[in-house]
Order: structure tokens, then sequence, then C-alpha cells
């Protein structure tokens, strides 16, 4: 196994608030009188990350992913527990550390939006120090490879969503950071730059070794990228490891079109599974989705017949998106 | 791994990378402010003539109402001249870098900044200094045209632009200070607003400060705030002479230094506040 990259034990995170109630009276009390909320964003989070992995962090909104970013980035401390990435203790934002990370978040420009992303870039030559040779290079191999070369001298507010978005990557890597935070890299893109960006992403992990964190609520995303994922609900860490040992279990998602259009509590009395686990199709009413054991699929089936005529049957294999949707709703 | 994570050509000093960036975040303000030519020129022209328009329209009343040919030890020429002059150098003073990094704070967006290897606060500085050079330089253009109109001396001027340069870096230290009020209070800005309010008064944007009886001179003369147009237009316009200038000079790197402890010291204790909002 590699060195490890990032080691993060027992961390926890909590916010302080001030609650606002409603009306005069709560207007009144915030300004004399107020009363906090604490939230626990994180509660003792442990794991660790060896250099050159490609790790996805998933989970739903306000699960606390952004907030372990943070600290990981050292934009915030923990507020107890300990983190360490390349050995450096983030929150100290040594001069070392600095150099050696960055982060991307989908949400924040992080290029100037009236200058061209050329002129963003040479900025950053100045400040990561990188000599002019090296930086022609570089910014013409990442351009070329996102297919961004002959905007680098349009204003960053005159290109589109996806374009932009390959410019803040460029501008986050272009000094070769040893560890990269991608927090939503592709929210909002459309398929194809979606696709291209991943592309890009997994080349520059395996080129350079990088070690990357990328948070996204997109599954192919993280499919296609991630050897191993941390699913965090509520501030714990719920599943790490291989994304594929999800999907690959037991589970699978058995289609049947039926005759008639019985109810999911009907059809989950007469099968013997849990209504929750079925889903009618949308569009066609007949059609059904029911998320089984592969193994009792026959026995199932046989159900099925002694009720209903079965127009049609099909295994499906579920995807990660499904089997965390359910994690999460368990 | 195949390449190092940051280059360190041969040569290059930790002091010459210091000063490389410094120069490019200048660089790069600089042509932030030029994007828009058409909106630099309007907004020059819009924030200078108006406040110009008020007072010569109120110093001719004056002037006429009274009937007196000197007004606090000022002429109509004089107060002319110490109108347009202190135009030029009023645009040189402050900025909106401050209202930035309140800005930067209370939407997370200074998180953007934290994590590159360079302080935050100088490098905010450093390229909203590069936006105010480009309106300096067009300062200087203009004061080196009536210049050549007038009596008044080039040397004068340039002393007088020297002193303004160093009142914009006293500016920004001062403001950007408060402006750590944001990370403990959302809406800093009032705070912002409170201080420009103070140094328009303090600094001669608005009435020379000569205007001012003597025993309440004491009051501008404890801020720095004269350094930034008073100061500089008395020096422009030969009212102070080279000895004053220099004492007045030393003083403004003495508040330059206060404000810069203090700088250090705000946001190094208030930066644990922040939250990074915003996603």
């Amino acid at each position: 196994m590699n060195k490890a990259a990032i080691e993060v034990v027992d961390v926890k995170r909590s916010f302080k608030s001030v609650k606002k109630e409603e009306g005069w009276k709560g207007t009144m009390k915030l300004l004399f009188n107020p009363d906090y909320i604490v939230h626990d964003a994180l509660k003792g989070i442990n794991f660790t990350i060896p250099q050159g992995e490609f790790t996805g962090l998933i989970g739903a909104n306000g699960a606390g992913k952004t907030t372990l970013l943070k600290i990981l980035s050292g934009l915030i401390p923990a507020s107890s527990g300990s983190a360490r990435v390349l050995g450096y203790d983030p929150f100290k934002r040594e001069l070392a550390f600095r150099k050696s990370i960055s982060i991307v978040m989908g949400q924040k420009a992080q290029l100037w939006w009236d200058l061209p992303a050329i002129e963003a870039f040479d900025l950053l030559r100045a400040i990561y120090q990188i000599d002019k040779d090296t930086y022609k290079k570089r910014v013409d191999e990442l351009t070329t490879l996102l297919d961004v070369t002959k905007l680098l001298n349009t204003q960053i507010r005159r290109l589109s969503l996806g374009e932009r978005m390959k410019m803040e990557v460029i501008g986050a890597i272009i000094h070769l950071p040893k560890v990269i935070f991608l927090d939503e890299p592709t929210i909002g893109l459309d398929v194809l730059a979606s696709q291209k960006l991943r592309e890009f992403l997994k080349r520059h992990n395996q080129k350079e070794g990088a070690t990357i964190i990328l948070t996204s609520h997109n599954m192919d995303d993280i499919s296609e990228l991630c050897k191993r994922i941390l699913l965090i609900k509520e501030g714990s860490v719920l599943f790490d490891g291989d994304p594929h040992t999800l999907t690959n279990s037991d589970e699978c998602l058995l289609k049947v079109k039926l005759g008639t259009e019985p109810s999911t509590e009907e059809l989950s009395g007469v099968v013997g599974i849990v209504a929750t686990a079925i889903i009618k199709d949308e569009e066609d009413p007949t059609t059904y989705l029911m998320n089984v054991t592969r193994s009792r699929v026959a026995e199932y089936f046989q159900k099925l017949l002694t009720k209903y005529s079965v127009a049609d049957i099909g295994i499906q294999e579920p995807s990660l998106e499904r089997v965390i949707q359910r994690i999460y709703q368990q | 791994m195949s390449t190092t994570a940051i280059s360190n050509p041969a040569g290059s000093s930790k002091l010459a990378w210091q000063v490389e960036w410094r120069f490019a975040a200048i660089r790069n303000g600089m042509r932030d402010a030029l994007a828009y030519r058409g909106d630099f020129i309007i907004n020059f022209l819009s924030s200078a003539l108006v406040p110009v328009a008020i007072q010569l329209i109120l110093w001719y009343s004056i002037f006429t109402a009274s009937g007196k040919t000197e007004f606090a030890g000022m002429t109509y020429p004089e107060l002319l001249a110490y109108t347009w002059t202190s135009l030029l150098f009023s645009q040189i003073r402050g900025g909106n870098y401050d209202f930035d990094l309140i800005e930067m704070i209370r939407t997370g967006n200074l998180s953007t900044y934290l994590v590159r290897p360079v302080g935050v606060v100088a490098f905010t500085f450093f390229r909203g200094f590069g936006e105010k050079l480009a309106t300096t330089g067009l300062c200087f253009l203009l004061g080196i045209i009536a210049i050549y109109f007038t009596q008044y001396h080039i040397h004068h001027f340039i002393m007088g632009m020297m002193m303004a340069l160093l009142g914009n870096v006293i500016a920004y230290l001062f403001s950007s200070t408060l402006s750590a009020s944001a990370f403990y209070w959302e809406n800093a800005f009032a705070v912002l607003m409170v201080k420009n309010m103070f140094v328009s008064l303090f600094s001669g944007e608005l009435i020379p400060l000569s205007i001012v009886p003597e025993q309440y001179a004491w009051v501008w003369k404890s801020t720095p705030f004269y350094l930034f147009v008073y100061g500089p237009t008395q020096v422009a316009l030969g009212k102070w002479d080279t000895q004053i200038w220099a004492n007045n000079m030393l003083i403004g790197f003495a508040w330059l230094t206060v404000f810069w402890i203090t700088l250090e010291a705000s946001w190094r204790y208030s930066i644990k506040r922040y939250q990074g909002l915003g996603g």
C-alpha cells in the first residue's frame, strides 16, 4: 500500500448558529437574548487515503461532505479529532501545504470573471512559481486535452458553463498539486462536457499520481472514476470501500410487465416483499420494478404467475445511484 | 509521480517569488480595471465631476453672498485650484477592495484565496492596487496637462502623488482591519460606510481642512486621513514645502506600521471564525 496522503481520525465538527423565531417577538429576542442551535455536521469521521487514490465522497445534501473537504483543505478547523494531509495539519495552512493542494468548487468561480483565462493562468504561474517554459507546455497540453485552446483569450464570463468549468479545472491543477479536492465539478454540465471532464480527470490521476477526493451527486462520475467511495450520512461514514461491492451484491431489479395494474401494496402482499421495494413505472402503469434477492427470483416469478398474467419479465443490475438511494432510505 | 508539484527555477529565490507574484497581481488588477475602458472612464468622471460641481457651486455662492475675497485664508482661485487638485487625489485614495473582502467573507468566496500560497489580504490589496494604478495613471496625466497651463510645479505634483499612494496603502490597511468584523457580523458593510463618512470628512475631500478652526485642528491631525487628499493637495499646490512633506511622509509610514500590525492581528485571530459558507 502507498504511503497515506490523507489521514482522518475521529474528526468532529459542529456549527453554532442563531435561532430566529417568527415575528416581532422573535426579532426582539434575537437582538437582546438570542438562542443558539448547535448542528453537528461531522460526528467522528475516520479514514485513510493512500497517495494516488481517486476517492468518491458521496451523500445527500447536508450530509457533511463539503464540511469535510473544507477541513481537509484548511479552510476551517475540526472541532475535535485529527486531520493530516500530506503530513500537514491543514488548518495551520503552511506555505508548503498550500502549494501542494488544490480545490475546485463547482458552485464557486475561482477565475476572474472579466479577464480571459490566459491572464488568470499567468497570475497562477507567478503565484505557484512555475517557470515560463514549463507553464507554456502545461497550458498547451491541458487546454488541448480539454479542447479549450481556442478559448484561452475569451473572457471567462463569455464562456459556457462547461467551458468555464474546464478552465477552472486547468487553473486548479496547473501547478500539479499532490492532493486535489473536487467539490461537484460536473454540476450543471451536459453529458458531453461531463464525460470529457471525467476522462481528463482519470488521465490526470493516472499520469500525475495525484490523490483526488471527488464529491458529486452524479453517480456516473463516481462509478467511472472512483475505486473507493466514502458514503456519508448525517455526519458519519456509512460505507467505505469499492463501489462495485455495493452493486455486485445478491440484489437485483426484477422488471415485470403485467396484464393488469395492481397497486404496489397488493403486489407486495402477493410476492412477499415490502411495498417500498416496488416501483410502478410512471410511463407504463402495468410495468413494475422490484428490488429482490437474486437467488429468489424464480420463487417470486411463480408467485406472480399464480395471481397475474405476466406479459414480460427481465432482470436488471441495480445502478449505484439506486443502491445508494436505498441505503439512504434505510 | 512524473513531476514535482512546484517547479523551482534555478536562481529563483524566495524574495524573487514574493516580488513576482505581487507584480503579477498588480498587473492582473490593472487589466481587470481596463477590461471595460468605457466603464472605467464613465466611473472616473461620474465619481469625480459630481462632487466637484457641487463644491464649485458652493464656493461660488459663499464668495458671492459674503462679498469677501478670502475665506479661511484662501482666495476664490485658490479654492478652485484646491477643488480640482483634490479631485485627482481623491480618485487615488481607497477603492472598493475593503468591501470586496467583506463580501468574500460573507459569501464564502474567501475560500478561493485561502487555499492559495499567498496572503489573502496582501493579494487582494495588490490586485486592488493594480486597479487603482490605472486610475492613478489617468490622474497623473490630467495633472501634468493642468500643470502645463498653470504656474504649479511638476515635482510638487509628483511628491503629492507619492503621498496619495502612501495614503492609499494606509487606507487599505485600515479598511481591511475593519473588514475582519465580517467574521463576527454578517452585515459588516455598515462599519465601512461609517468609516467612509469619516474619511470623506477628515481627508479633505469635501472641504479643505484649513477651514477647520485652529482649536479643532487636532481632530483631523490625529487621524491619518488627511494624508489621503488634503496633504497631497497642499504639497501639489506648493503650500507644504519639502520638509513638511517629508515629516508627513514619516508620519504616514508610522501609521502604516500601526495598521499593518492591527491588520495582521485582527485577521490572524478572526479567521478562526470563518465558516466558508455557500456550498
